[in-house]
């Protein structure tokens, strides 16, 4: 035992230990610089395409704003006349070809000059345009339920992540048991139930348990006096619901996958040789197997940033959460296409750079990836 | 059983409800004063016959002297709100409310509490439940002076007097008076920064050319409108658009450009530019892109503005995160100068709050409801039973009957450009045949489960017009019947087991729904009606604006469910769903177009389409309301006559449930967009109890 428990030492003594810091700091010496820079220059025309191709396709349904909007004006008793609707689409631009609105809307996004009435209005140099469905600026739109849609995905994805991965690195390291075959159960119904009929249920069993079914994520008083910390316990009981639907759902995705994955690394010949070794076993699992194992997730990350962005939309609004989703759902519907475009674009660079956090993460996790040149 | 029983009731309830609601036929009076809805409650509706009641003033209650909420005398306490008697009008010119709008006298309230509604959706869903408008109807048509004191017509209909109430207030505190009609007719209206400059109770045609009212101010309390023409109330006081005819001038005059200024002899120019009103808007914390924006935002949507002041019960709260239609929780404060008074003198409304809870599904609302957090929620018919039953006596149902003309209304398009369609649905035995070939009683069960009954496009009971014999009309199912009919239209089986037009072409009836009308799920149900006549159909079901779209372009056969359907109180309401003026309805198409245009585009009516609008022409001339309501009942016998929109079952009214906790909220009232929907309801009166 001692002379194993030696040679595991001595092993270890053989490579070279490195403090985080050196890592990074090797890590950013080779040839990322370069990489980085490369991809950042592709996002030019990338998002040049993906901003034609938002553009376009929000107004691909017939009709346009106007006549959404007027549609809408009848069904509440109001006749609107035609000279009006004339009069909106030349105010807002929408008599103008197509090409000829979307260069205008990304020429102002891009820049505004400060001799502009939308500069000396909102001290800008980036016009997103004006939401025709809230009457507001766009970016005053999407701004509003910034914080709290990123606080509400922040939340939902550090539980995901906190619970799914020590349950994955559980159930492979006790593969067949019964807690692998609990949390595989668990995992398969997560999966299955979709998170709008979950929802519901919730809310049903809330109202039948406490006679409140916790509609929303604040309550009236919450809604007029904001969260502070003598009712934060309240609004963490109207998180509840949302964590487990929302949570469950990517929890089941997570545990499967690196559940998966670890099976995989657990049986290969460089943890055998580890364990022939003597290498502890906590070591082998976090340090070697855990470690190749979470690639697939890391990767997965790209569009987390997005994600927390928009937040999920269906569930945000069967839970009538106060997040951008529905924002973007209601744009849409109204064909509000400015906000609609501002909300779909800002998705898309969130994603465009989440997928290079992801490479950058990938490649520093992953020393084959990295050598190899891998992600280039 | 049980939601039979229920439908029968509320079938029953709402036909005594609107047995009130007869024609009138009295002789206008030349003046209409009154501070009161005492006199809905002096005289019962069936004998009220005249629409503009004439009450004897409302004494004041002044022995017992007049009463604050709580939260407004600590203010006055605190010196922040002027005493009671300097918030409310002189004496003699506060409204004393006494009955709601069905005449029964008001339970006198206890102060305080929130009254919990649903989001308001749309532009006008804050102003529903708290709009004073310049007169108030009662559910059976009368109607009585609401923000003005009187109003009074010379002899030839001329000249209109509109008196105001002396010492009245905006809700900020600033005096109420005749500049700020003259403001808002000569800055706001005629300059048209309300969007609003077509309105035609203002607007009159002289030597052929568009005219509008000269108005007037005689004193700070008087003003006069005055016309070339007769102006008769049906197209004045009556008209459904004008709701209102003020705006805070202390308030706006730095948000009128110049851009928009006409010449009048009250007003000059502000020296605004565009780009200063945006800015001095924006200070102000509202939004626009633009000056057209802006205009419609403060002068006609005002309601949504947080710190534009009115004459409302509540006034949007100036509070960020409750100020905005589109927030999660939007609050209506109480306006402490408004000028109504309950019969014991305290001051109106008893709620400190309205609050909308905003959601995002279907359902939330009962489930909200449920928890208490919701006070009142619209329910459909189908789940009243159910939700009675779990809720016992902790809510009670309400009843607004409707004036529609029926459900699962189908129309078709008599202008289509293929002429064999055209010809085809302009012949009354193809109507008769699509009407006659669907089984009633069977669509009631699997559409309404039974609640609605068979019924054909007709007022229904107890609204102006009804007619038994209408209400039966074509409605005898009969799949023979209606195949005879029409082959007596000139159409020939095909092979296929459908018919075909006479000349060998193909006759497919496509039927346009428009998304979340409901239309589309039924459609199935008709379309094997249609198919067992032997009517090939086919359905294309398409968002709103784009269905719009389709029938702006006369690009459309057949529609279930079509979004301007004929129907409503009366031609008092609106014009257009009974008669083809303007581009509005689909079932007289491009006809309405003609007229709208001038004739410049547009079908020219003939026959007794073209009957309509004469009927109307003469509708229009006259003053006298008997004379009026003859003319309206010859327009709904070609109405009768022709049945250009066919419906199958009778209409649905709106249901509410609402909290036992809640008092004075009326029952059996009739919702319409001449009464303004919920408006009818008088927020202001109801209260609280735990």
């Amino acid at each position: 035992m001692e002379e194993n428990a030696y040679k595991s030492e001595s092993m270890h003594e053989g490579v070279p230990k490195k403090t985080l810091l050196e890592s990074v700091s090797d890590f950013f010496k080779k040839d990322l610089v370069q990489y980085i820079v490369k991809r950042i220059l592709m996002f030019v025309p990338t998002l040049l395409l993906i901003s034609i191709l938002v553009f376009f396709v929000i107004q691909l349904p017939p009709g346009d704003y106007v006549s959404a909007h007027i549609a809408a004006l009848a069904t509440e008793g109001e006749i609107v006349d035609a000279d009006y609707a004339a009069q909106l689409r030349a105010d807002y631009g929408l008599d103008l070809p197509i090409h000829e609105q979307y260069i205008k809307w990304i020429k102002d996004i891009i820049w505004t000059p400060t001799d502009s009435t939308y500069y000396r209005l909102y001290g800008s140099h980036h016009n997103w345009k004006y939401s025709f469905a809230y009457g507001r600026d766009v970016w005053d739109v999407v701004d509003d339920r910034l914080g709290l849609t990123i606080l509400v995905t922040a939340i939902i994805m550090i539980f995901q992540y906190a619970v799914s991965l020590p349950i994955a690195v559980y159930a492979s390291t006790h593969q067949y048991s019964v807690g692998d075959y609990v949390s595989s159960v668990i995992g398969f119904l997560g999966a299955a139930i979709p998170n709008f009929i979950l929802a519901i249920v919730l809310m049903y069993l809330s109202y039948k348990w406490t006679g409140n079914a916790n509609v929303g994520l604040f309550t009236q008083e919450m809604l007029q006096n904001g969260i502070h910390l003598y009712n934060f316990g309240d609004f963490l009981k109207r998180m509840i619901i949302p964590i487990l639907v929302i949570g469950t759902s990517g929890t089941c995705g997570i545990i499967r996958s690196v559940r998966a994955q670890m099976l995989d690394e657990v049986g290969r010949q460089y943890t055998l040789t580890a364990r022939a070794k003597g290498v502890p076993e906590r070591t082998i699992i976090m340090k070697y197997c855990f470690r190749a194992a979470i690639n697939p997730t890391v990767s997965g990350l790209g569009g987390v940033l997005s994600s927390l962005f928009s937040g999920s939309t269906v569930t945000a609004m069967v839970l009538n959460m106060q997040i951008q989703g529905p924002v973007l759902f209601k744009a849409l519907q109204a064909q509000d296409m400015y906000l609609a475009g501002a909300i779909v674009m800002v998705q898309a660079v969130l994603v465009v750079i989440g997928i290079l956090f992801s490479d950058i993460a990938l490649a520093f996790l992953d020393p084959r990836i990295r050598y190899s040149g891998g992600g280039r | 059983m049980k939601k039979r029983l229920i439908a029968l009731l509320l079938a029953g309830t709402m036909a005594v409800s609107l047995a009130a609601c007869g024609p009138d036929n009295s002789n206008p009076s030349d003046s209409v004063s009154n501070g009161s809805s005492e006199d809905v409650q002096q005289s019962t509706p069936s004998e009220s016959t005249p629409e503009e009641s004439t009450p004897e003033t409302t004494p004041a209650p002044e022995a017992q002297g007049y009463s604050e909420a709580p939260m407004l005398a600590d203010l006055v306490q605190g010196g922040t709100l002027p005493k009671l008697e300097d918030r409310l009008p002189a004496a003699d010119d506060i409204f004393v409310d006494t009955a709601d709008a069905a005449g029964n006298p008001l339970e006198i309230g206890t102060y305080g509490g929130v009254i919990n509604l649903l989001g308001a959706g749309g532009s006008w869903g804050l102003s529903r439940p708290v709009l004073e408008g310049i007169i108030r109807y009662n559910s059976d048509g009368t109607y009585y002076a609401n923000v003005i004191k009187s109003f009074e017509h010379n002899d030839d209909y001329t000249v209109w007097t509109f008196k105001l109430r002396e010492g009245m207030k905006w809700s900020d505190g600033e005096d109420f008076n005749a500049d700020d009609i003259t403001f808002w007719y000569y800055m706001c209206h005629l300059t048209n920064y309300d969007t609003k400059k077509s309105w035609a109770a203002l607007k009159e045609t002289v030597d052929g050319e568009d005219a509008w009212a000269n108005l007037e101010k005689v004193d700070d309390y008087t003003v006069t409108w005055t016309f070339a023409n007769p102006k008769f109330p049906a197209d004045f006081v009556e008209n459904g658009d004008f709701k209102w005819c003020w705006a805070p001038e202390h308030y706006l005059n730095d948000m009128i450009p110049d851009s928009v200024y006409v010449e009048n002899p009250y007003w000059e120019k502000t020296g605004l530019s565009d780009e200063q009103v945006l800015l001095n808007a924006q200070a102000k914390g509202i939004d626009a892109a633009t000056v057209s924006d802006l205009g419609k935002a403060v002068t006609y949507y005002w309601w949504n503005e947080d710190g534009i002041p009115n004459l409302n019960s509540y006034v949007l709260t100036t509070k960020e995160g409750n100020n905005s239609r589109d927030a999660q929780l939007c609050i209506l404060e109480r306006n402490p100068y408004f000028w109504k008074v309950d019969a014991q003198g305290q001051q109106l409304p008893y709620c400190d709050e309205i609050h909308f809870n905003a959601t995002s599904e279907d359902g939330q609302d009962q489930l909200m409801f449920r928890s208490g957090e919701l006070d009142i929620i619209e329910v459909a018919m189908q789940d009243i039973s159910s939700l009675l039953t779990d809720l016992g006596d902790k809510a009670q149902l309400r009843t607004l009957a409707s004036t529609n003309w029926g459900s699962y209304l189908l129309t078709f398009n008599y202008t289509c450009t293929d002429k064999n369609y055209a010809d085809l649905f302009s012949n009354v035995k193809f109507r008769e045949a699509m009407s006659i070939c669907v089984d009633r009683d069977q669509v009631s069960g699997l559409l309404s489960e039974g609640f609605l009954e068979p019924g054909q496009c007709a007022p229904q009971e107890g609204n102006f017009g009804y007619d038994a014999e209408w209400e039966a009309k074509w409605t005898d199912y009969s799949v023979d019947n209606a195949k005879k009919l029409l082959e007596e239209c000139g159409l020939v089986m095909g092979s296929d087991g459908f018919y075909d037009f006479a000349d060998g072409t193909d006759f497919t009836l496509t039927i346009y729904t428009y998304t979340d009308s409901g239309a589309a799920d039924a459609y199935p149900v008709f379309e094997q009606y249609y198919k067992a006549a032997g009517i090939n159909c086919a359905t294309k079901d398409i968002e709103v604006s784009a269905f719009d779209t389709e029938v702006d372009n006369n690009n459309w056969y057949a529609i279930l469910g079509p979004h301007t359907a004929i129907g409503g109180v009366s031609l008092k309401s609106r014009v257009q769903p009974f008669v083809p003026i303007a581009q509005s309805a689909e079932w007289y198409g491009e006809y309405g177009t003609y007229y709208g245009t001038n004739g410049e585009q547009g079908v020219k009516p003939e026959g007794d389409m073209a009957k309509l609008v004469e009927i109307y022409e003469k509708w229009k001339a006259t003053p006298d309301s008997a004379e009026r309501d003859q003319y309206t009942l010859d327009i709904y016998n070609l109405h009768k006559e022709n049945l250009w929109t066919i419906a199958y079952l009778k209409a649905a009214g709106a249901y509410s449930l609402v909290s036992s906790k809640v008092h004075n909220y009326p029952d059996l009232l009739v919702s319409d967009d001449l009464y303004q929907y919920q408006n009818i309801i008088h927020y202001w009166t109801l209260f609280k109890t735990e």
